[in-house]
């Protein structure tokens, strides 16, 4: 082991040696101030952050091949720290306010997004499964947090179930795809299906990956859990683990089946072809019939996975590969961003007992509170993808890449589904505009600035994107 | 017959019988003590393949530990020591099917390869591979990285489970 082994996963180990010491740390601070918790665990996130970024000349595997730096996981790395400061934030008051502030919450949070890092960064598959571990088991109990509540209790139990189910096909799937080729580093992998001798042992441990990691990201015919984990548990924990496992899932799978399985790719395109057309299809039209904000936007999630999955796509074809998964990273940016902010305005509205989680409970909110509504319509255009907002240069980028790789089919789709979509989006805004009502929201600054900054910089950068692209082309170049 | 074979013909036939014992018993403590006596045959058949690390393992992971935490929880959660219900539901013949074609077909397929026959290479004497093994896991040029994160996703497990299964006063 040298420095340079530690250098590359630095900002990892000061991750995870921090959530370890604040597990210590919260014994002494005393309940009811478990807010200073809440701080320390950002000031960690912050810091991880720093050092991404500061990572900027090293490049290369450390432990063996284990794992790997470069433009891809900094990038994802810092999304990642980014999404765990936006969790603790929406957390810091929800917690309090719900009753269930407990300094493990935050533990548990940084733990998962060590995950998630790791993720990013595996190159072998052994790591890859522990990476997703790490990642899955900190947010099984995060969903059941607001534990005795039978709801969350029950997000848990079966986030928990199904996710271990769900881990079972990855790990046949390592196992055969081992057994095929005799080893689980990524680019022994590449190296000996290159040579031809893998076949059909690697395609079909190849495709147990992929149903595994479809659970994760939730991809049809894989979503079934995720309305009732998403209604279930904590809505700060579902902000959280929307985008959180989506960006490591989906990193995952580029660096995984963009790389490893490249040569796989006339076997897997129409699969994944399938799938991401299901998923956008399947998820915008349950959306249509709900009426709890939370399930709508679970659902939502399901239908955005399906167009992040199409950056996938066209995985065979090396010329279009880069530029289709630069649109999906950017994508998922916006996502994150859009997804925070739609979620910190479920929970300025949302009560205890679950209430004020209705579409009706949105009437009157133009009214009395119009800089939140407006902050809610700029998300609810953003998912729909309707300018100005960065919704619509993601699908405008990911749309592009795949009629560049030559699917019109699948891009049709996309647009189709997202005018279905524009009919459950704008609803929650003519709702909020159009009908007389009542509505109470809390008002925490650390809130406030989530929704606020979100709502900013989903429109801002939607006017000035290249800046943000060229970094994730960039970033996705250093890949390929 | 060596005396080895007439060893592994008594072990093998008494984890069988003892397997067979687990699913079929309707007192659930029974069930796991004749759980204990199959994972101690299957240790023993480790020893006979020369394999006393992994037979070590198998009395202390999985009879020590394991084995051990079945007949806590059943003793701590069921009042019913004995099974109430049916031992067969309505499928067990699809079951059975299948289980019989599953080894119809391994048997078949383990027919034509020629591992039975051959002569076994023979062990690779000096070598000490337990600390082979042992220096693997925790080498910063071998597999220290997974073990640590196992360590750190065990830690993760460990506070969850605290707090799921903690009940304020």
């Amino acid at each position: 082991m040298t420095q340079a082994d530690l250098y590359t996963l630095l900002p990892l180990i000061v991750l995870v040696i921090w959530a370890c010491a604040l597990l210590l740390v919260d014994l002494l601070i005393p309940r009811g101030r478990k807010g200073i918790t809440a701080f320390l665990a950002a000031l960690g996130l912050a810091l991880t952050l720093g050092l991404t970024l500061a990572q900027v000349s090293a490049a290369g595997t450390a432990f063996q091949g284990m794992v790997v730096l470069d433009g891809f996981a900094r990038f994802v790395n810092a999304l990642l720290a980014l999404t765990g400061l936006l969790g603790v934030g929406l957390a810091y008051g929800y917690v309090r306010r719900m009753g269930i502030e407990r300094g493990e919450y935050y533990t548990l949070l940084l733990f998962s997004v060590a995950g998630m890092m790791l993720m990013a960064q595996a190159a072998d598959l052994i790591v890859v499964f522990l990476a997703l571990e790490l990642l899955s088991i900190p947010l099984y109990i995060l969903a059941a947090f607001a534990r005795p509540k039978e709801t969350s209790e029950e997000a848990g139990l079966k986030y928990f179930l199904l996710g271990a189910f769900a881990t079972g096909f990855v790990v046949y799937g390592i196992a055969l795809t081992f057994g095929a080729t005799g080893t689980t580093s990524l680019s022994g992998i590449i190296a000996a299906a290159s040579n031809g001798d893998a076949g059909l042992l690697l395609t079909i441990g190849a495709a147990l990956i992929l149903v595994g990691f479809g659970f994760k990201v939730a991809v049809v015919p894989f979503h079934m859990w995720t309305p009732d984990v998403y209604q279930g548990a904590p809505s700060a924990v579902t902000a959280f683990m929307a985008a959180g496992a989506k960006i490591a899932g989906f990193a995952a799978l580029l660096r995984v089946f963009g790389l490893a399985f490249s040569s796989l790719s006339a076997d897997l395109t129409a699969i994944l072809w399938t799938l991401s057309a299901l998923t956008m299809i399947v998820g915008n039209i349950l959306a249509i019939a709900q009426t709890n904000i939370k399930r709508l936007l679970a659902y939502s999630s399901i239908a955005h996975a399906g167009y992040i999955l199409m950056a996938f796509v066209p995985f065979g074809n090396a010329e279009v590969l880069p530029v289709s998964v630069a649109a999906g990273v950017f994508y998922l940016v916006a996502y994150t961003l859009t997804n925070f902010g739609a979620w910190a305005v479920v929970i300025a509205l949302e009560k205890a007992e679950g209430r004020g989680l209705d579409l009706d409970d949105y009437a009157g909110l133009g009214r009395k509170y119009p800089a939140l509504a407006a902050a809610m319509t700029v998300f609810m255009l953003s998912l729909t993808g309707v300018p100005p907002t960065l919704g619509l240069v993601g699908k405008f980028y990911l749309f592009r890449a795949v009629i560049a790789g030559g699917f019109y089919g699948l891009a049709v789709i996309g647009v189709l589904t997202s005018l279905i979509s524009a009919y459950y989006y704008l609803r929650v805004v003519v709702i909020m505009y159009m009908r007389e009502g009542e509505p109470e929201r809390v008002s925490e600054p650390w809130l406030n600035l989530t929704w606020a900054a979100s709502a900013l910089a989903v429109v801002l950068i939607s006017l000035v994107p290249a800046p943000l692209f060229a970094w994730a082309s960039q970033a996705v170049f250093a890949l390929f | 017959m060596t005396p080895l074979q007439l060893v592994f013909l008594l072990t093998a036939a008494l984890t069988l019988v003892a397997a067979f014992r687990v699913v079929t018993t309707r007192n659930l403590v029974h069930a796991a003590l004749w759980l204990v006596v199959t994972l101690f045959g299957v240790a023993v058949l480790f020893v006979l393949l020369n394999a006393p690390f992994l037979a070590v393992v198998q009395v202390v992971v999985y009879i020590g530990a394991i084995a051990v935490l079945f007949i806590f929880a059943i003793m701590l959660t069921r009042r019913e020591m004995r099974d109430q219900g049916a031992q067969l539901n309505k499928g067990w013949w699809a079951a059975a099917l299948v289980s019989l074609l599953t080894f119809g077909g391994l048997f078949w397929l383990t027919r034509s390869w020629d591992g039975f026959t051959r002569t076994a290479a023979p062990l690779p004497t000096g070598q000490d591979t337990l600390s082979a093994l042992g220096k693997a896991l925790v080498s910063p040029d071998a597999f220290v990285l997974p073990f640590e994160i196992a360590s750190v996703l065990l830690l993760a497990a460990l506070v969850g489970a605290v707090y799921v299964a903690y009940r304020e006063k």
